[in-house]
Order: C-alpha cells, then sequence, then structure tokens
C-alpha cells in the first residue's frame, strides 16, 4: 500500500514538473492567415488556436501519426491542442486552406 | 473608365450599377465604383460615350495587379522540377495500360482536347460506369492548395494515385500497377533515369505525373494583354463585366486572384444531395454541401460546369448566381440576389470569356512498349 502511495505521490510530482516545463504559445487567425507561418515548440507544448477573423474556421492536421481536427471555431473563440510527438507537422484550415502553418516539434 | 491612357467609353448602365455598389464592396472594389461613378447620372438604360481624362489610375492600376500572372510555376521542394520527370510523366499520364481494362488513362477525363477536363457532366469510370462529380480541369493545378472537389488530397502527389487504384474509376490495385509497368521493358529506364533512387514505385510514380500535371498551366489570354496594357484585348462590354465582377456580382468573394480562386470551400446553393466537404467537416454547419472553388482559366472551354455538370453554359452559370440558389443554412453568406440587368450578365459572361486563351495543341507522347 505504502508503495503504491509512493508510486503515486512520485507520478504526481513528475506530472507537475513536467507540467512546469510544458510552454503555452498562441496563434491567432486574422485575414484568413495564421499569425506566424513556421514555428517551432517542444514536445508537450500547447498551441493556442485564437480566431479573430469574422468567419468560422477548423484547425486540423492530417499528417500521418500527429493528426488531429479541432472541429468548427467560431468567430472569438479559442481552441488549443498539445502536441505530444516530435516531427514536422503541416497545419492548416479546413476551409481556407491557403491558411498554413508548419509547426516543428522538437524534443 | 477602364482605360487610362485612352480616351474609352462605358456605359450608363455600367456606371449606375457600380455605384449601388458603394456600400456593399470593400477595398480597392469600392476605388473602382468611385471612378466610374464620377460625372455620371444619367439614364441607367441609355449608353453613353464617355470621355476620360488620360491620366493614369492608381486604383485600377492596383486592382489589376492582383490579377497578375505569376513569373514562374510553384514545384514543392520534396518534388523539384526536373526534365525527366516530366518526361516519365506526361507517359503515365497518357497511357491507359494505368487502368484496370487498360481503356482509361489520367487524360480520359483531363482531356487536353477539353481544355484538361472531359467535357461531360460526370465523370466516366471503370466500365464505362459515370462517376458522381464531374472531372475537373487540371489546368494551373501547380498553383492549387487543396484537391479534389471536396478537397480529400493534400497534395497532387497524393491526390495522383487516388484515381488508378480507386474501383469505380481506373480500378487498378498499385501493387498491380508496379509489376505491370515492370513487364514494360522501355519503363525501366525512364524511371532510372527520373528516380534512380527510387525505380519503379508508387512514389515515384505519383511525383512523376505530379510534376508532369504542374507544367500544363493556362496560356495568356485577352485578359492577361488588358492587364498588361493593351486597352484594345477586350471589349468595352468585358471591361463592364470586369467591374462588376469585382463589385456588384460579388464573384471575387470566391473567385479571387489571378487564377480566380480562393482554394477554399463554399456552399453555392446548388440542389444537391451531396455534400461534398461536408463529408470530412461533418460539425461544421457552412461545409455542408461545399465543394472547392474552381479556377476559372480557360473557362470558356470547360462547361458544363459546376461539380455535378448541371449547369450546361457560361450563361446560365451567371444566371444561377444571379438567383442566388437553395436558400440553406450551409449557403455561404455571399451567395445571394445580385439582381442582374441582362446587359450586366451579358458583360460578366464577355468578361469570362477573356479568359480563355488560345493553349494549342499538346501532343501526344510515344508510349513505352
Amino acid at each position: 500500500m505504502k508503495a503504491i502511495i509512493a508510486a503515486l505521490a512520485a507520478g504526481c510530482i513528475c506530472g507537475g514538473v513536467l507540467a512546469a516545463f510544458a510552454a503555452e504559445q498562441t496563434v491567432t487567425q486574422k485575414g484568413k492567415a495564421f499569425s506566424q507561418t513556421a514555428m517551432t515548440i517542444k514536445k508537450g507544448d500547447t498551441l493556442v488556436f485564437q480566431n479573430d477573423d469574422d468567419v468560422v474556421h477548423n484547425v486540423m492536421s492530417s499528417v500521418p501519426g500527429s493528426e488531429f481536427n479541432l472541429g468548427a471555431q467560431q468567430p472569438g473563440s479559442k481552441v488549443s491542442q498539445a502536441f505530444s510527438k516530435s516531427g514536422e507537422i503541416s497545419v492548416i484550415c479546413a476551409i481556407h486552406p491557403r491558411m498554413k502553418l508548419t509547426l516543428t516539434v522538437v524534443d | 473608365m477602364f482605360d487610362a491612357q485612352n480616351c474609352r467609353r462605358l456605359t450608363h448602365r455600367a456606371a449606375a450599377s457600380h455605384g449601388l455598389c458603394l456600400a456593399a464592396v470593400a477595398g480597392a472594389a469600392v476605388a473602382i465604383a468611385t471612378v466610374v461613378t464620377n460625372g455620371f447620372a444619367a439614364p441607367a438604360d441609355r449608353p453613353l460615350v464617355v470621355a476620360v481624362a488620360s491620366v493614369p489610375d492608381p486604383t485600377i492600376m492596383s486592382l489589376k495587379e492582383k490579377y497578375r500572372r505569376p513569373a514562374a510555376i510553384p514545384f514543392p521542394k520534396d518534388n523539384p522540377y526536373t526534365a525527366t520527370k516530366v518526361d516519365l510523366g506526361k507517359k503515365l499520364f497518357f497511357d491507359t495500360r494505368l487502368s484496370a481494362a487498360n481503356v482509361l488513362s489520367c487524360a480520359s477525363c483531363h482531356n487536353p482536347a477539353y481544355s484538361w477536363g472531359d467535357g461531360q457532366p460526370r465523370g466516366i469510370g471503370h466500365g464505362m460506369k459515370p462517376l458522381g462529380r464531374r472531372s475537373p480541369s487540371i489546368v494551373n493545378a501547380a498553383y492549387g492548395e487543396i484537391f479534389m472537389w471536396d478537397g480529400r488530397a493534400a497534395s497532387l502527389e497524393e491526390q495522383a494515385l487516388g484515381p488508378i487504384k480507386t474501383d469505380v474509376e481506373m480500378n487498378l490495385p498499385i501493387d498491380q500497377l508496379i509489376e505491370r509497368l515492370k513487364g514494360i521493358p522501355e519503363y525501366g529506364p525512364l524511371f532510372q533515369a527520373a528516380f534512380p533512387r527510387e525505380g519503379i514505385a508508387p512514389g515515384a510514380i505519383a511525383k512523376a505525373i505530379a510534376t508532369y500535371e504542374r507544367t500544363v498551366v493556362s496560356g495568356r489570354a485577352p485578359f492577361d494583354a488588358w492587364i498588361n496594357g493593351d486597352e484594345k484585348a477586350i471589349s468595352d462590354s468585358a471591361k463592364n463585366g470586369f467591374a462588376l465582377f469585382n463589385t456588384k456580382a460579388r464573384c471575387t468573394a470566391c473567385h479571387s486572384g489571378w487564377n480566380f480562386t480562393d482554394d477554399s470551400f463554399h456552399d453555392i446553393g446548388l440542389r444537391d444531395e451531396d455534400i461534398g466537404r461536408g463529408k470530412f467537416l461533418p460539425d461544421v454547419p457552412k461545409m455542408q454541401h461545399a465543394f472547392k472553388t474552381p479556377g476559372l482559366r480557360e473557362v470558356a472551354r470547360r462547361g458544363p460546369y459546376m461539380h455535378d455538370g448541371s449547369v450546361p453554359t457560361l450563361k446560365a452559370v451567371v444566371d444561377l448566381y444571379d438567383q442566388g440558389g437553395v436558400d440553406r443554412p450551409s449557403r455561404s453568406e455571399d451567395i445571394k440576389p445580385l439582381k442582374l440587368t441582362d446587359q450586366e450578365k451579358m458583360d460578366l459572361v464577355s468578361f469570362l470569356n477573356t479568359l480563355t486563351s488560345d493553349m494549342g495543341p499538346t501532343t501526344i507522347p510515344i508510349l513505352p512498349r
């Protein structure tokens, strides 16, 4: 029992340490464009996508192994995505594919 | 009015309609309307010759700049241009042995004789059975951001193998395609020259076809000559149509830039059960019945029109947009009744016709045996 408690405590501490190192960055969407066309983040970091346009966007990636789809995002709203796998990820708006962000996730 | 160098004429009809657009459009389009309406307030149905001061108009010049052709064809970093790839890709593109029945090639649906479409309302696939949508032209595919009517292919390379292996299209599994090409002796050296490390492989086939497709670019049309300063290259009706295209008719909400597309997805209100992009984005209401905006280069020879080939002529296309299509939640906010006059519709068609060039004949390659 003590061992389980110790393991849980260690897990919490480790999780807290990892969380302390995980960063959060914001990418805005305005004028049917991402605020950055390329950026580098660390594995475990989170990107917040803010829709400053007056149209709906839909942030997604179809890169094998790193697929995600944040769905319909209304003007003025925020959505976020954590990246747990290193590599280069091409992020687009599924409605306006000229919106492109090349994301490099490093260890 | 669009001839800043020489005195040209503009009808009162167009001038009046442009004036109506002042509150509805932004940027350069507003600038056009402002210029056009200077001093014109005559009855809307009577043509008038308008003398224009021979002063270059910066607003018209800046608007024209938005439509200027790019200087070069873009090729991706991971599949750069080489002449050997184009040579191989062209042979593969025209080779009917890329289909199970040996009767369909890429060129069957993307035929240069039909401005790289097939001239049919719907494509024809394996067993001569009709497909669900019209075959899109591949003209200017090099400049595309996403491919297929519903955007299900992220690149030309990804798209290239799709029709070959799809059972209702060319119906040839890729492993069988590889074996078939390996059995054609003259293909070996072509693959070796273009892809010395890959040889006859799926990726090499896709890259070669994609590279060839990127070389299929629309020719210089009368519109381009006008953009470059030849005021006699297009008619006054077409110039009026260009103004309408940018203002009252709201066409540039989607058909923007030199290739006349925003590469985005819109429901234009066609009465059709096909949900298009909505299949991949089911939670996005505006993507139901939405299809990718096609470019308009060579458009006069690309009919019938729309993803379902349901609209036979450019005149009918303009009529459709004038009516505004089916009113439903997914319909684009940019689609609404336009109240165009008959003359304005004719002017729009005149303008659209200036986007078609003389692309000239395409040579059919001698295929490997």
